[in-house]
């Protein structure tokens, strides 16, 4: 499990391009998008993109992938459930 | 009674529903829709899809004529125009000087560009010829040469609304009786790029698009040109032209806001409409029907629909989109739903919305369900393109009077001397009224090899420019290392917020760096955003973040697209940017026109502000190295790989006869000169067209001294009062001799020698140096940089002994274009 925290946590971080943020920076709990990091609606595109890339997980529906997104740990369970 | 108005006399059209006007209306009033399958290239992830692709052999249809799909589309779509405007191509004196092509491209010759990068990412035998065809002015380039058209000739790219741009801004050449016929429009061919683009944004709909339907999913890419032939209504007369329609109004606004999503508000959308009503003295009643920009994405429709209500009220006029008939054709868009508000307005009768079945609660509108026939007089045609550039045409019956006459006086824009006292544009003598509105050059920045600041500039000239640096030619070429102007660490860093950059490619980086520090301060105070327009020229657009995006789809098999790279693709990727950081919420222009496209973009701004239009304009041009210009240029012999450096009017001193690429960004602030406090400058000039050209493709140096003299004796600009042409030499024997045969038919016409200098020993070679030349103007109208510091290298100079106080920046185009600014102390 922590091995894909930190490795998931890496992914998320060169895919968005997050020069000055460290793994440590993504609290587990706290949302990804809107307030914390930051994140807009381009972002969750490429993370759809690095999803897809390194986990063969395909979304073609942003609804689909809203709850995922929702904070850090509902994204690693997602990636978990639904890794190939 | 005002003859400038701009009146169509001609249509032209190809799309997935067929070839020719005919085709075109037939499909609408049938209710046939052109999607179908993609046969065009292959593509893992979406072969599948329904698309608009062009049905025809686009090859046989365009005859001999080189160049990419766009290309051959927009010949096609722009033959059928001219022969039924009764203009035999090739045009001669004196009318071609009269006549321009402006077109909107974006996706241009990226098809055949895809082709080149596959098999350079296989590692298959090199090829570099459909490369030739890569560029949004390619399309243009074709066009006016086919027509032998001189006038001004520009493209523009602001994605989905470009078509409609060039269309609006032919009208404003028009009006500035600058030009009295145009061929205007747009092109573009399918493309891997924008379907796997489109698909990384989640926008496509498998199935075809179903326009404001409460089933949308999302848009059909579809391919396709249109053109207008837009004429002044005095020369159409003149010459006995059936006037199709009028051009009655039109209007551009940007909603700063987003890179790719429109503004949920429709704040940007309503200004443009309302603009464009208020520009052709019409109220939302006059309106008898509305093409909508309608792509069939969840947030567009609604957008759109809210917009609508709030210029309509509750009395909107029936409305269609019709994307389901052609698919979403880019640039091409705006002007194909133009030649279709042509012909509605001709035929009386307008399109059903195909493909709307069941109202979407959120949109609360319904659109036209039936082909009808309707008392039409005015027809409003949307176009939102990505950046939040929104443009908006109205079109009106050919023989419906005036609206502003009809209605007697309207306001007029404020203190504004073109606009007569009925508050028509230009019903007396515009020639003579245009002259003497001087623009101030308020604030300058740069990105440049040779320096962020006036003073580094004027060392980098001291010392007879900068030395190249060593710059890897990186994969896919993997040329070795090659020498260039790279501005390097240009202090994104510092400029730029990390949350902000990590999300700009680098183009979008360096033109923001140079508006940051045009504008240290930020815009002045009481400025209204609405009145603040923005213009950016950029010849190639971002390509290290295209290149990325069709790498990365190409080498993986269109799995995993990027998004944010292709977000930042289109060429108006920079201007949407300055948009958001100022706020910036008025016309807000891409040209992308080779080596004139900073000339085109302070056009843009000088005419919105001489029309009372804007009140402050930012107006620039940027451009990147990138392995693919360095490869490209070396192929095909742009670049001399050994000269140490680039030097002006060198080449029998040095022995190199090619100069060196570089990149640059700049980006200038303008006002009226009235209104602005501390400038640093006058604009007193800006133009731009085609050369007249010998058998050897070089100008003719006499018509280009009679064509500079003309254009700076009607801005109140006296030849002899220039003290310095500089140009754009680079150490290209062929170009350095044709700047110094121009400048030598100036002082015979003058009685006078005329000073010539250079610039791009400090900057490089790109298609934005100009813009960086006209920087240099400035420092030297501002006694900041000494004029022998320019004249380095040319022998045929005697040094100028005062400081100028009228530079003439003056840029000639391998590819035919040319253009001028004069700035004044």
């Amino acid at each position: 499990m922590q091995s894909l925290t930190d490795e998931l946590k890496g992914k998320i971080i060169k895919a968005l391009n997050l020069d000055k943020i460290t793994p440590a920076d993504i609290k587990d709990d706290e949302p990804l998008f809107g307030a914390g990091l930051g994140l807009d609606s381009l972002d969750a595109l490429d993370l759809v993109s690095m999803l897809e890339r390194d986990y063969g997980i395909l979304i073609q529906d942003m609804e689909a992938a809203r709850q995922a997104f929702a904070s850090y740990r509902t994204l690693e369970e997602f990636v978990q459930r639904n890794r190939v | 009674m005002s003859s400038r108005r701009p009146v169509v006399t001609g249509l032209g059209i190809i799309t997935a529903a067929g070839c020719g006007v005919s085709a075109m209306w037939d499909a609408l009033r049938t209710g046939r829709s052109g999607l179908g399958p993609l046969t065009l290239f292959s593509s893992p992830r979406y072969g599948r899809h329904q698309v608009g692709q062009v049905r025809e052999n686009v090859d046989q249809l365009a005859g001999d004529v080189r160049g990419s799909r766009s290309d051959k589309l927009a010949w096609i779509a722009a033959r059928e125009a001219l022969r039924q405007a009764g203009l035999a191509a090739p045009l001669n004196s004196p009318r071609a000087e009269r006549t321009g092509v402006l077109l909107g491209s974006t996706v241009a010759g990226m098809l055949g560009t895809e082709e080149v990068v596959g098999r350079l990412l296989r590692g298959q035998p090199r090829r570099f010829t459909p490369l030739r065809y890569h560029e949004c002015a390619s399309a243009t380039d074709l066009c006016a040469r086919l027509m032998g058209a001189r006038g001004p000739t520009a493209t523009f790219s602001t994605a989905c609304s470009a078509g409609a741009l060039a269309i609006a801004t032919a009208a404003g050449l028009i009006e500035n009786d600058e030009l009295d016929v145009a061929l205007a429009g747009g092109a573009d061919s399918l493309s891997r790029l924008t379907l796997n683009g489109f698909g990384s944004l989640l926008l496509l709909d498998p199935d075809g698009c179903l326009p404001f339907d409460a089933a949308r999913a999302g848009i059909s890419l579809g391919e396709g040109a249109a053109m207008l032939v837009l004429e002044a209504e005095e020369t159409a007369r003149a010459r006995g032209a059936r006037i199709l329609a009028r051009l009655s109004g039109w209007g551009a606004s940007c909603d700063a806001s987003h890179p790719t999503a429109p503004d949920p508000q429709g704040g940007g959308a309503t200004a443009a409409m309302q603009q464009a009503l208020e520009r052709g003295g019409l109220s939302p009643g006059d309106i008898g029907f509305v093409i909508a920009h309608g792509t069939g994405t969840p947030d567009n429709d609604v957008m759109e629909a809210r917009a609508l209500r709030r210029v309509f009220g509750g009395a909107a006029p029936p409305f269609a989109s019709v994307k389901r008939f052609f698919g979403h054709t880019l640039a091409a868009s705006g002007a194909i739903q133009a030649v279709a508000a042509v012909q509605a307005l001709r035929e009386q009768a307008a399109p059903a919305n195909l493909g709307f079945e069941n109202m979407d609660a959120e949109i609360g509108m319904e659109p036209a369900r039936e082909f009808q026939s309707r008392p039409l007089e005015q027809v409003l045609s949307n176009s939102f393109g990505f950046g939040g550039n929104n443009v908006v045409l109205v079109f009106a019956r050919a023989d419906s009077p005036a609206a502003a006459v009809a209605r007697g006086v309207r306001e007029r824009p404020v203190g504004d001397p073109l606009y007569g006292k009925d508050g028509t544009y230009g019903t007396a003598d515009v020639r003579r009224r245009s002259q003497g509105i001087p623009l101030a050059v308020t604030g300058a920045g740069l990105v440049c090899a040779g320096g962020h600041t006036v003073a580094g500039v004027r060392s980098a000239l001291a010392a007879g420019g900068v030395t190249p640096s060593w710059l890897e030619c990186a994969a896919p070429f993997a040329l070795g290392r090659m020498r260039g102007y790279s501005c390097g660490d240009f202090g994104a860093e510092e400029a730029i917020p990390a949350a902000r950059r990590r999300r700009l490619g680098r183009l979008q980086q360096m033109a923001l760096v140079a508006a940051k520090r045009c504008l240290p301060q930020g815009l002045p105070a009481g400025l209204s955003p609405e009145r603040v327009c923005a213009a950016i020229g950029t010849g190639l657009g971002c390509l290290g973040e295209t290149a990325a995006f069709v790498e990365n789809m190409l080498n993986n098999g269109e799995r995993a697209p990027l998004a944010g790279r292709f977000a930042n693709s289109v060429h108006n990727a920079c201007a949407s940017q300055l948009a958001i950081e100022f706020n910036l919420r008025g016309l807000n222009s891409t040209s992308a026109h080779r080596e004139i496209s900073f000339e085109a973009a302070l056009w843009h701004c000088a005419s919105q502000l001489r029309q009372g239009r804007a009140d402050f304009a930012m107006a620039g041009a940027a451009d990147e190295l990138s392995p693919y210009t360095q490869a490209a240029g070396t192929r095909w012999g742009w670049w001399d790989e050994n000269a140490p450096a680039i030097r002006p009017f060198g080449s029998e001193l040095t022995g190199h006869r090619r100069p060196l690429p570089g990149e640059g960004a700049a980006v200038f602030a303008l006002a009226r000169a009235d209104q602005a406090s501390a400038p640093l400058a006058r604009l007193q000039s800006v133009h731009f067209g085609r050369f007249a050209a010998r058998a050897d493709g070089r100008p003719e140096a006499q018509k280009e001294a009679a064509w500079i003299a003309e254009s700076l004796e009607r801005d109140g600009v006296p030849l002899a009062s220039v003290d310095l042409l500089l140009s754009g030499s680079n150490g290209w024997p062929r170009w350095d001799d044709a700047y110094g045969e121009v400048a030598s038919a100036l002082s015979v016409l003058r009685g006078e020698e005329l000073s010539l200098g250079a610039y791009k020993q400090a900057g490089g070679e790109h298609y934005s140096a100009s813009a960086f030349g006209f920087f240099v103007a400035l420092g030297l109208v501002g006694g900041q940089i000494e004029p022998a510091l320019c004249l380095a290298g040319n022998p045929s100079a005697a040094a100028a002994a005062r400081p100028p106080r009228t530079v003439l920046l003056y840029t000639l185009a391998p590819g035919g274009s040319r253009a001028l600014c004069c700035v004044c102390a």
